[in-house]
């Protein structure tokens, strides 16, 4: 055995050592108080609670209760600033003009015929954890996420020239964007502005009937569970989320060449 | 019933199978000379290590029945993750393998014959 080997040996077993005696000494730091963990009991007891109408949200799943509707003002906000970065992304590449003339090569048929069948597979997964996500983890981000794995094999298999040529371009992936930020926008309006129009009281992010303000959404069809804004929003941030990171890999899957024209004025 | 018994019994024997497979393949990954024995290495983990164990556990699932209605879900999700694993594995692999041959990075020794180079000058000379 070489020393360097030996070295690296060493070090792995030193660092496990020292993690496990770290932890052992109360590396975690004092249990969180008595009240801390009572909110997160009272954020479990009210995710769906029909015994509480008024004070519990609208779907089986905590985290997306918790993110949408407990806490929903907060991730409008982290959303705001998600958008923020990519219309600073969309404004440093300004004028750069995407075109899908010219030729690409692509790799292989094997991988383009295994390719073609995961396009339609992949979306298919998406949407199933988007409008799932108020019954099993998941949500709007994580299903833009997925969703955005095909395009990065589009880029990678067929070149980024075909994603243009299939009609993506980057006014329309703009527009999906608008489409899904206008969204989350007007859902957490939604209740605020009926409130408005038929003369109750309401709150904006309302998604369940509260004591004083009476409208809100729809939480079970035929009994089965909509969640009310969850719903919404998952399927508006699942399609925000889609378009924004397809633009910016779009934008980053663009040649050196092709930028540093516009860039350089 | 014999039937859930039999099951059981058949997904055991794949997940063993499967057990196999990554224990050879680990091996192989360790002690195989060059980059493109070790990519059959991995594929012997992905497709002997993981297919065949999730066909395995679906049809346990489909053999238990105190599951109740969840093992068609247990069943179903293991088969399409099976079959999607069974996809593309060997297309992540195959172009693994070209990229690396296309750009000569990885050495071919030892080597018996090289059958997408002789292509390759073929394709050059005419």
């Amino acid at each position: 055995m070489k020393a360097s080997e030996l070295f690296v040996l060493v070090s792995i077993i030193v660092f496990i050592f020292s993690l496990a005696y770290i932890t052992s000494l109360g590396g975690l730091g004092q249990l969180p108080p008595v009240n801390v963990r009572l909110l997160a009991q009272r954020y479990l007891e009210l995710t769906w609670n029909p015994l509480k109408p008024f004070m519990s949200s609208s779907g089986y799943e905590s985290v997306t209760a918790i993110v949408w509707d407990f806490r929903g003002l907060d991730t409008f906000f982290e959303t705001a600033v998600f958008y923020g970065a990519i219309i600073a992304a969309i404004a440093i590449y300004r004028g750069v003009k995407i075109t899908g003339k010219g030729r690409t090569t692509g790799m292989s048929p094997i991988a383009r015929t295994i390719t073609r069948l995961s396009i339609i597979l992949i979306p298919t997964v998406a949407a199933s954890i988007a409008l799932h996500g108020h019954l099993t983890p998941g949500g709007g981000f994580q299903a833009g996420s997925v969703a955005t794995v095909v395009v990065v094999l589009i880029i990678m298999v067929f070149g980024r020239k075909a994603l243009i040529r299939k009609g993506m371009t980057k006014a329309r992936i703009l527009l999906f964007r608008s489409l899904g930020l206008l969204g989350i926008g007007f859902t957490a309006v939604a209740i605020l502005l009926a409130g408005i129009i038929l003369g109750l009281n309401a709150y904006i992010f309302q998604n369940q009937p509260k004591p004083f303000a009476p409208l809100g959404f729809p939480k079970l069809y035929d009994g089965m569970i909509l969640g009310g804004s969850l719903l919404l929003f998952n399927l508006f941030e699942f399609i925000a989320v889609t378009a924004g990171f397809t633009l910016v890999l779009l934008l980053l899957s663009l040649g050196e060449e092709e930028v540093r024209g516009v860039v350089e004025k | 019933m014999l039937l859930n018994a039999l099951l059981i019994f058949i997904g055991e024997a794949l997940v063993a199978i499967g057990v196999f497979c990554d224990l050879a393949a680990s091996i192989g990954m360790i002690r195989f000379p060059n980059f493109y024995t070790r990519l059959h290495a991995a594929t012997v983990g992905t497709i002997g290590g993981a297919v065949v164990p999730l066909i395995g556990v679906a049809l346990m699932a489909l053999g238990a029945d105190w599951l109740g209605n969840y093992r068609f879900f247990l069943a179903g999700a293991s088969i399409v993750a099976g079959i999607l694993i069974l996809l593309l594995a060997p297309v992540g692999s195959h172009v693994l393998a070209q990229a690396a041959h296309k750009a000569g990075l990885a050495s071919h020794e030892p080597i018996a014959f090289d059958h997408l180079e002789e292509d390759r000058r073929r394709g050059e000379k005419e």
